[in-house]
C-alpha cells in the first residue's frame, strides 16, 4: 500500500517468494540440541552461568576455583543426560537468579525480553510515521507556495525526472548523470 | 612538585571559570574584548592541563612516591614505557588525562573554527569552559592526583598487571579521548543554537569533529576487544560488559549522527533530527563516565575506588536537562527546508537505519539498568550479561548491516522501480548465490548463513558502485587503479564510507565466524603429549621459567601440526562417543599425513602483589581461522593445563582496523571543491550579517 508506485506488483510477488524458497533454505539447515556434543554443550552453557566470585565474568571465563567447581559440575549434570534448562534451572535454583548471565524469559523478567521488541518495533514505526508525514506535508505545502516558486519547483522536478530517465535507460551514461547529480547536490549546499 | 601540579589545576579552574563569565558578559554586553579574551583563556586552560599532567608523568619517571597516586600505579620494577600508561591507569590520573585532551581539542577546535561561526562563538567557549570547568573542580576538590603520602614508602605498588601489554598505550587513551571528544561538536550545535544561528553554518564543523571522535572512540574500541582477544585470555574479545556498552551506546548514536548529518548537508533536512541525536550522544558520553566512576553496576573494568558516582550523576543529569530545553527551546526553528519524496529514498533508508542504531543503544542501556530495576522492584538481583545482549541486539545489527546494502544504492528524493531493479539484481544475487553455496557445501546454522548472505549483498552492493563509476572513467582512457581512485576521489565522504562499511562488513566476518563456529577443547597434558581437535594436533614440547621477582610466570612452548583427520579415525570415535570433539594424545610419534606449521610460546604469568594472574595465549592466526591456545595452569605434576579453541574468522576482525582508519580519513580529507566556495560567499555576507 505504502510503496505500491515505486513497487510493482510483479516485483512484490517475486520478493515474496524468493524469502519463501529462502526461509524454507535456511530451516532446512537447522541444528538441534542433541546434535552437539557434550561438550560444545558444557561449553555454552560455561557462557550462560556467572562466576559467583569475579565481577561481571562468566565460570567460562575465569579461572577462579569455583569457577572451575563449577564447568565440572556442568560436565557432570551433562554426562547425566540432564537438558540445558535443568541445568540452568540447577544452579539458580542453588544461587539464586543472579547466577544466570542472561534473565529467563519468565515473570517479571519477561520485561528484560519484551522491551528490546518493543523498542523496535516502535523505532521502525516511528521512522515510518515520520517519512510518511514529512512526505503528506508536500501537499499541504505546494499551493502555499508562490506562483514563480511554483514554476521553479516544476522546473527542478523535471530535470530531475529527465536525468533519472537517463540513467535508467543507460548504463553507459551513468558516470556523467552522477557527476551532474552531485554537482547539483552541491549547489544545493 | 605535587605543588606545581596542584597550583596548575587550580589556576585552570579559575580560567575557565573566567573563560565562562567573559564569554557570556562578552556577548551579552557587546564587548568583542572581553571575548577575545575568553578565547585566549580556553589556550590557557589547555596549558594548565598540560603542566599538571607534564608535573604527573614527571613524578612517575622520577619514581617520587611522596605522591599518593604515583606510589600506587608504579614502582622501581616497572618498565619505565610504561609511565605513561600509569599516569592514566588509575581513577584521578585517568580524569586528568581526559581534562588534557578536552582543554586541548577545546583549544584546537576554536582556533580553526571557520569565521562564518563568528557569531555564536562566544556561547561555543562558554559551554566548552563550563566543561572544563566540571573537570577542573573534580580534579581540585575531590579526586586530585597530587595528594601527598603520610609516610613515603621505599617502593610503590606497581601497575596493574593486566595494562602492561603494548595495546595499553593506545586503547584507553582513545577510548577515553573519543568520548570526551563529543564534547566538541556538542559545544558548536548548541553554541548555535543558544547564538539563533539556525543556518547550515556548523554543519561542515560538526561533521568533521563528530567523525573525528566517532572513529577514535571506534578505533579504541576496536583496539580494546584485540587487547582482551591476546592478553586477558578468555578467548573472547567482546563481553558486553557494562563499561563496554557506555561506549558503545554514543559511538552507535555518532554513527547514526554522521550519516544524517549527510542529509542536512545535502538535501538541508532532518535538522531537528541531527541535533537530537548530538544530544543524546553527548548525554550517553556522560553516562559512560558516570558508570566509570563508581556507578551502581558490576564491571572488570571499573576504578573501584572512586566515589564520584554522585558527582557524576548530577553532571549528566545537569547536561541532560540542559541539552533538551535547549533543543525544545529552539525545536521550531529547526524546520527541515525540503520534504521527503519517496519512501525508495536515501533519505528515507538514512532515518531507517538511524532508528535502527538507536534501537540498538536503547537495547544495550534497557540491558545496563535492568539489574537495577529488577533490585528495585522485586528485590531480586538478576544478571544481564553476553548471552543477553547477543540474542536481542543480534538480529537488530543483522537488520543495519542489511540497511548497509540498502540505503547506498537508493538515490536521493526518489528511486524509480526501474532503476530499483537495475541496482539490486546483483546485491540479491549475491545474497541468494552465497546462501545456496553455503548450504549446498553442508554449512550448518542457518542464521549465520543468512547473516554470510548478507554480509555478501552489501559486499556486491559495493563492488557495483565502484565497478560501474570505475568502469566509465576506465573506458576514457584510465587504467583501473587510477579510474577507482578518481572516483574515489569524486566524492570523499561517499566513498571513505564505504570503505569503512567494508571495514565492519569485516567485523561481521569475525563475528559470525567466531559467534557460531568456534570449536573447542581443553585437557592437561605432560611433555610430549598432545590434544587433538579438528584438523590439529598441539604437541607441548618445553617449558621454561620467566619469573620476576613480583611475578611467578612460565612459558610453554607448543608445536603446532596440521593433521588429517581419517589418521586419527579411532580417536575421534573414541572420543565422540564420550561426547567430545578433541582428545587427548600420549603416543608422541608422527602420523602419516603430520606436517609442523607453526610452534607458539604461550605464557602464564602469576602477580603475588596483585594476586592475580595475566596470560598471554599462543595464537597461529590465518585469514580462514585462529588457532588459539590459552595456558590455563601450570601444574605441580609438570602438566600445562590448556583451553584450546579454533576461531574461524577471527584474523578479519583485526585486519579489519587499519581499512577502518583509511575510510575514516578519506572521508574527512578536505574537499576543496566543495569547500571553498560557501566559504567565499559567506566571507562577503559576514560583514552584512554583523
Amino acid at each position: 500500500m505504502i510503496a505500491t508506485h515505486t513497487f510493482p506488483y510483479r516485483a512484490r510477488v517475486t520478493v515474496l517468494v524468493l524469502f519463501t524458497i529462502m526461509s524454507a533454505i535456511v530451516t532446512e539447515a537447522c541444528v538441534r540440541e542433541e546434535d552437539i556434543s557434550l561438550e560444545q554443550r558444557a561449553y555454552q552453557l560455561s557462557g550462560e552461568l556467572m562466576c559467583p566470585v569475579c565481577d561481571g565474568q562468566t565460570i567460562d571465563g575465569s579461572n577462579a576455583q569455583i569457577a572451575v567447581d563449577m564447568r565440572l559440575k556442568v560436565t557432570n549434570l551433562l554426562q547425566e543426560g540432564n537438558t540445558n534448562a535443568e541445568i540452568l534451572d540447577y544452579f539458580s535454583d542453588r544461587y539464586g537468579e543472579e547466577i544466570l548471565a542472561a534473565p529467563t524469559g519468565k515473570g517479571f523478567n519477561m520485561l528484560a525480553w519484551i522491551f528490546p521488541a518493543l523498542i523496535v518495533t516502535a523505532a521502525l514505526g516511528i521512522a515510518l510515521y515520520t517519512i510518511k508525514h514529512m512526505k503528506s506535508s508536500v501537499l499541504n505545502n505546494e499551493p502555499k507556495s508562490s506562483s514563480t516558486g511554483n514554476i521553479s519547483i516544476k522546473h527542478t522536478d523535471l530535470s530531475e525526472y529527465l536525468d533519472r530517465v537517463d540513467k535508467d535507460l543507460g548504463i553507459k551514461k551513468d558516470s556523467t548523470i552522477q557527476a551532474k547529480q552531485e554537482k547539483e547536490d552541491e549547489e544545493e549546499n | 612538585m605535587a605543588d606545581l601540579g596542584a597550583m596548575a589545576l587550580l589556576l585552570g579552574l579559575v580560567v575557565s571559570c573566567y573563560a565562562a563569565a567573559a564569554s557570556v558578559l562578552g556577548e551579552k554586553m557587546r564587548i568583542a574584548e572581553l571575548i577575545v579574551s575568553a578565547r585566549r583563556s580556553i589556550y590557557m586552560t589547555a596549558l594548565c592541563a598540560a603542566v599538571a599532567s607534564g608535573t604527573l608523568i614527571f613524578a612517575f619517571a622520577e619514581n617520587d612516591f611522596s605522591i599518593e597516586y604515583v606510589a600506587n600505579h608504579s614502582n622501581t620494577l616497572m618498565d619505565r614505557a610504561f609511565v605513561w600508561v600509569a599516569f592514566y591507569a588509575g581513577n584521578e590520573g585517568s580524569l586528568l588525562y581526559i581534562l588534557l585532551i578536552l582543554t586541548v581539542i577545546s583549544s584546537i577546535s576554536i582556533w580553526v573554527a571557520p569565521t562564518r561561526l563568528e557569531r555564536s562563538m562566544p556561547w561555543t567557549i562558554a559551554i566548552l569552559a563550563v566543561i572544563q570547568l566540571f573537570y577542573f573542580a573534580v580534579l581540585t576538590l575531590s579526586a586530585s592526583p597530587f595528594e601527598l603520602m603520610e609516610n613515603v614508602p621505599e617502593d610503590g605498588r606497581g601497575i596493574n598487571p593486566l595494562l602492561t601489554h603494548p595495546g595499553m598505550f593506545s586503547h584507553p587513551p582513545l577510548l577515553m579521548g573519543g568520548l570526551i571528544a563529543i564534547t566538541v561538536p556538542f559545544a558548536f550545535v548548541s553554541g548555535a543554537l543558544i547564538a539563533g544561528n539556525f543556518g547550515d553554518d556548523w554543519v561542515d564543523v560538526a561533521r568533521v569533529s563528530a567523525i573525528i571522535a566517532w572513529g577514535v572512540l571506534g578505533i579504541g574500541m576496536l583496539l580494546g576487544a584485540w587487547w582482551a582477544y591476546t592478553i586477558l585470555g578468555w578467548g573472547g574479545y567482546w563481553a558486553w560488559d557494562p563499561i563496554e556498552n557506555v561506549a558503545l551506546m554514543p559511538w552507535l548514536v555518532m554513527t547514526a549522527f554522521i550519516h544524517s548529518i549527510m542529509v542536512q548537508k545535502r538535501r538541508g533536512m532532518f535538522r531537528m533530527w541531527n541535533v537530537a541525536l548530538l544530544n543524546i550522544a553527548f548525554v550517553l558520553a556522560q553516562l559512560g563516565m558516570f558508570i566509570n566512576r563508581g556507578g551502581p553496576v558490576v564491571s572488570v573494568h571499573s576504578f573501584a575506588a572512586s566515589t564520584l558516582g554522585m558527582i557524576f550523576l548530577s553532571f549528566m543529569l545537569a547536561s541532560l536537562v540542559f541539552a533538551f530545553a535547549l533543543f525544545l527551546w529552539r525545536m521550531p526553528a529547526l524546520k527541515s527546508d525540503r520534504n521527503m519524496e519517496s519512501f525508495m529514498s536515501r533519505e528515507a533508508s538514512f532515518l531507517v537505519n538511524n532508528f535502527l542504531f538507536l534501537s540498538v543503544m536503547a537495547i544495550t542501556l534497557w540491558g545496563v539498568l535492568f539489574p537495577l530495576f529488577s533490585d528495585f522492584a522485586r528485590d531480586v538481583s538478576v544478571t544481564v550479561s553476553a548471552p543477553y545482549f547477543d540474542r536481542a541486539n543480534g538480529p537488530v545489527l543483522l537488520g543495519i548491516v542489511m540497511m548497509m546494502g540498502v540505503g547506498p544504492l537508493l538515490p536521493w528524493r526518489k528511486a524509480s522501480a526501474r532503476s530499483l531493479k537495475q541496482w539490486f539484481i546483483w546485491p540479491t544475487a549475491a545474497l541468494l548465490l552465497i546462501i545456496t553455496f553455503l548450504v549446498i557445501a553442508g554449512i550448518q546454522r542457518p542464521v549465520a548463513i543468512f547473516a554470510f548472505g548478507v554480509v555478501g549483498f552489501v559486499a556486491a552492493s559495493i563492488l557495483e558502485e565502484w565497478w560501474r563509476g570505475s568502469y566509465a572513467r576506465h573506458r576514457n582512457g584510465d587504467n583501473w587503479a587510477l579510474a577507482w581512485w578518481r572516483l574515489v576521489n569524486g566524492n570523499r565522504p561517499r566513498h571513505g564510507g564505504y570503505i569503512v562499511h567494508i571495514s565492519i562488513l569485516m567485523i561481521g566476518l569475525g563475528i559470525i565466524g567466531t559467534n557460531f563456529y568456534q570449536q573447542r577443547t581443553d585437557g592437561a597434558i605432560s611433555l610430549g603429549e598432545s590434544l587433538v581437535i579438528d584438523n590439529y594436533r598441539i604437541q607441548y614440547i618445553d617449558r621454561g621459567d620467566d619469573s620476576r621477582p613480583d611475578r611467578v610466570a612460565q612459558w610453554a612452548e607448543i608445536s603446532i601440526y596440521k593433521i588429517e583427520p581419517s589418521d586419527y579415525a579411532y580417536e575421534f570415535d573414541l572420543a565422540l562417543s564420550q561426547g567430545s570433539n578433541g582428545f587427548t594424545l600420549e603416543d608422541s610419534t608422527r602420523r602419516k599425513n603430520d606436517k609442523l606449521i607453526d610452534t607458539i610460546k604461550p605464557w602464564h604469568g602469576f602477580y603475588l602483589d596483585f594476586n592475580m594472574a595475566s596470560v598471554r595465549s599462543g595464537i597461529r592466526s590465518t585469514f580462514i581461522e585462529d588457532l588459539y591456545v590459552i595456558p590455563r595452569d601450570f601444574l605441580n605434576d609438570g602438566r600445562v593445563s590448556l583451553a584450546v579453541s579454533i576461531n574461524p574468522l577471527a584474523w578479519w576482525l583485526w585486519a579489519s582496523g587499519p581499512l577502518f582508519i583509511i575510510g575514516t580519513m578519506i572521508a574527512l580529507w578536505p574537499q576543496p571543491a566543495v569547500e571553498t566556495r560557501p566559504a567565499k560567499k559567506n566571507t562577503k555576507q559576514s560583514p552584512a550579517e554583523s
